[in-house]
C-alpha cells in the first residue's frame, strides 16, 4: 500500500536522523552544561542556528557540500562510488540537522537538571568523567532526554525543505509524509492529501503526548 | 601561626572568582582537622580544592609527600586519583541507586591493593543492615548521612573529607552521628578535614582546627586553643558554645532520670530514653555551668562534679575555662564565666573546683536514627 510505504519511510528517515543526532546532542550537552567550556555561548549559538535559518538554506549547504562536486560528496564517490544526494540518507542527513537544535537544546536542560554534587561526589569516590556521564548523569537525566529524542523525532518526520534540497521528492525512495502531501496538494488529489495529513498530524499527537508524559515524570522525580 | 603538625597535607592556594578571593596556606596533621569560619569565609572552597573537585589558580597541594597540585610543575592531579572520601553536607546519595549500590559505587572503583576498609565492615561500625536493600529517597536526614560516610570510607580513603555533614540535622541526630565519627576516628583512624561553622562541633570533634575569615587564615593550632584565640572571638559565637560529650548510661533511676558516665565522671541527666549500658551525646551548654570552690551543701543543682581548672582564656569580655572532669579517663569541659567571678573565685590553672550542673541543662542528643 502506498501510504503505508510513506509512513514507513519516513519513520525510518526520522529514526535514522534521530539516531545520528543523539551522541552528538549528549556530547554538546556535555561539553556546554558540564564541562562548561570556554567559547561555549558561541557554541551554543551554532548549535541553535539549523533553528534561526529557513531549512532551504540548510538543504541547499548539503547539496553543496555532498554533491558529486562538493567537499564530502567528492571524496565519497573518489574512494567508495558512493553518491548520497537524491537517496533516503540525504533525506536523514537533512532532518537531523533541522531538528538537532530541539534535541539538544532539551538534552542540555535535562542534563543541567542532574545535581552537580551527585556527580562531585561520584568523581570523589573514583569514577572518571566519562564514568560519572555514563551511570550518574545519563541515569538521572534519561526522562528529559528521551523527551528530547521525541522532540528532535517529531522535528525529523515534518522535515521538508531541507529535504526536498537535498533527496529531491522521489516516489518510494526519498519522499517522506510532508513530501508527498506536497505532490498530491499540487496534483489537486484532496482525498490522498487530507488521509496523510491525518496520518502526520497523528503521528505528531502521539510523538508529543509520549514527550510530554514522560517530561512530567521527569519533573515529579527531580521533587 | 607557631604551631604546626606534622605535615600530612601541606598547600598554598589562591583561589579569586566574583569578587572573593582565597588565600590560603597550611599543613594538616592527622586526626581530625577542622575548618572553621563563618559562612562565606572560603570554608568549602579550600575543601573543594584540597579534594580536586575547584582548582585553584595557583599553588600547591600535596598530600603524605605525593603532589596533587602545582601551578609551577603544571600538576593537577583530578579528584577520582586523590583518593579522598568526601561527604557533603546534602549527602549527596545517588537517587537512582539503592543504599548498598551507594555503598559499593566507589568501593568497586578502588583497586584490591588498596581496599583496607570492606563494606559489611562499614555496615556494622555504621548500624546500617536494616537500610543496605532500601532506595534512598525513604531514609532519614541521620540515615542519609550515616550512608553518605559509609560511601566515602568504603574507598578506603587517605583522608576523609566532610564539607558541614551535621549542619542540615536537627540537634538530636547532630549528636548521633558526631558519636559515628568518633568511632569512626577510632575504629579506622582515617584522618579527616572537617568543614564547620560550629565552635562547638570544632570543639567536640577536632583535634586541630584552621580558622578562617575572608578567605584568609587567621588562626590554625590546637582546637582547644585556636578557638579562643582574639582573631576568632570576633565571629566564633560563644553564646551558642556548647560541649558535645560522649556519654554511657550507668544507672537509670525513676522516670528519665539516669546517671551516666562522662569518661569516669558521673553526671545525672534528665529526659534520658536510653537503657542502661548504651551510650549517647549529651550537650551542656558552656554559659550553664557553675563554677564552685567547695560542694555547694545544699543546692536544687543534681550534679556538683570535681574537675581540675586546665586553662583559662580572656576572650573579649568572658572568659573561657576547660576543666577537666574524671580521674583516669579525663575528658575536658568548657565553662564561661564573667571576668569578676574569675577574680572573686581566684582561680588559676590547677585550681580544684566543683561545676554545678542541673539535671535538666544535661541534654541527650539521642535522635531516632
Amino acid at each position: 500500500m502506498e501510504l503505508l510505504g510513506i509512513l514507513g519511510l519516513t519513520v525510518q528517515i526520522a529514526v535514522v536522523g534521530t539516531a545520528i543526532n543523539l551522541p552528538l546532542a549528549l556530547g554538546v550537552s556535555w561539553l556546554i552544561v558540564k564541562r562548561r567550556i570556554p567559547g561555549r555561548l558561541v557554541f551554543d549559538a551554532l548549535v541553535s542556528l539549523p533553528l534561526a535559518v529557513p531549512p532551504v538554506v540548510v538543504g541547499y549547504a548539503l547539496l553543496l557540500l555532498l554533491g558529486n562536486r562538493g567537499p564530502i560528496g567528492g571524496l565519497l564517490q573518489d574512494a567508495l562510488g558512493v553518491e548520497l544526494v537524491f537517496t533516503w540518507f540525504a533525506a536523514a542527513l537533512a532532518a537531523a540537522i533541522v531538528s538537532f537544535p530541539l534535541m539538544a537544546r532539551a538534552v542540555m536542560v535535562a542534563m543541567g537538571g542532574v545535581d552537580e554534587h551527585l556527580e562531585m561526589a561520584a568523581r570523589s569516590l573514583g569514577a572518571g568523567a566519562v564514568r560519572v556521564f555514563f551511570t550518574i548523569t545519563v541515569p538521572l537525566a534519561y526522562r528529559g532526554i528521551l523527551a528530547g529524542v521525541l522532540l528532535g523525532f517529531v522535528r525529523a518526520i515534518s522535515e521538508f525543505g531541507a529535504t526536498i534540497i537535498v533527496a529531491g521528492n522521489i516516489p518510494g525512495k526519498t519522499q517522506t509524509l510532508p513530501l508527498a502531501i506536497y505532490s498530491e496538494v499540487l496534483l489537486g488529489d484532496d482525498t490522498m492529501a487530507i488521509r496523510l495529513i491525518a496520518v502526520s498530524v497523528g503521528l505528531a499527537v502521539v510523538t508529543l503526548l509520549a514527550h510530554n508524559w514522560l517530561l512530567d515524570r521527569a519533573a515529579k522525580n527531580r521533587l | 601561626m607557631a604551631y604546626m603538625a606534622d605535615s600530612l597535607l601541606d598547600l598554598k592556594i589562591r583561589k579569586s572568582f566574583g569578587g572573593f578571593s582565597l588565600q590560603c596556606e597550611a599543613r594538616f596533621g592527622d586526626g581530625i582537622t577542622a575548618i572553621f569560619g563563618p559562612s562565606g569565609s572560603g570554608k568549602s572552597t579550600l575543601l573543594n580544592s584540597i579534594a580536586g573537585l575547584v582548582r585553584p589558580d595557583d599553588g600547591h597541594i600535596a598530600f603524605d609527600g605525593d603532589v596533587l597540585y602545582s601551578s609551577g610543575e603544571g600538576v593537577y592531579e583530578p579528584p577520582e586519583k586523590r583518593r579522598f572520601g568526601y561527604v557533603f553536607q546534602d549527602s549527596a546519595l545517588f537517587p537512582h541507586m539503592s543504599v548498598s549500590d551507594n555503598i559499593h559505587y566507589g568501593y568497586k572503583l578502588t583497586a584490591r591493593a588498596n581496599r583496607r576498609i570492606e563494606p559489611s565492615q562499614l555496615v556494622e561500625l555504621l548500624q546500617l543492615e536494616r537500610l543496605m536493600d532500601r532506595g534512598v529517597g525513604n531514609l532519614s536526614g541521620g540515615e542519609r548521612q550515616r550512608v553518605a560516610l559509609a560511601r566515602a570510607l568504603a574507598t578506603s580513603p587517605r583522608l576523609l573529607l566532610l564539607d558541614e555533614p551535621l549542619a542540615s540535622l536537627d540537634s538530636g541526630l547532630r549528636g548521633v552521628i558526631l558519636e559515628y565519627l568518633k568511632r569512626i576516628r577510632r575504629e579506622l583512624g582515617t584522618p579527616m578535614v572537617y568543614v564547620s561553622h560550629s565552635i562547638s562541633e570544632v570543639m567536640a570533634l577536632a583535634d586541630n582546627a584552621l580558622a578562617l575569615r575572608d578567605g584568609q587564615a587567621v588562626a590554625y593550632g590546637r582546637a582547644t586553643e585556636t578557638l579562643v584565640m582574639p582573631e576568632v572571638s570576633t565571629f566564633a559565637q560563644f553564646d551558642t558554645l556548647e560541649n558535645l560529650l560522649g556519654a554511657k548510661v550507668a544507672q537509670r533511676h525513676d522516670d528519665d532520670i539516669a546517671e551516666l558516665e562522662i569518661g569516669d565522671a558521673r553526671v545525672i541527666a534528665a529526659g534520658v530514653r536510653r537503657d542502661e549500658g548504651d551510650t549517647l551525646t549529651v550537650s551542656i551548654r558552656a554559659g550553664d555551668i557553675i563554677v564552685s570552690r567547695q560542694i555547694p551543701p545544699q543546692t536544687s543543682a543534681r550534679n556538683a562534679i570535681r574537675a581540675t581548672v586546665s586553662q583559662i582564656h580572656m576572650v573579649d569580655s568572658r572568659v573561657l575555662l576547660y576543666a577537666d572532669i574524671g580521674v583516669s579517663d579525663v575528658v575536658s569541659v568548657v565553662v564561661e564565666i564573667t571576668p569578676n567571678s574569675l577574680r572573686a573565685l581566684e582561680l588559676r590553672e590547677g585550681t580544684e573546683i566543683y561545676l554545678i550542673i542541673k539535671a535538666n541543662s544535661v541534654l541527650p542528643l539521642e535522635g531516632g536514627a
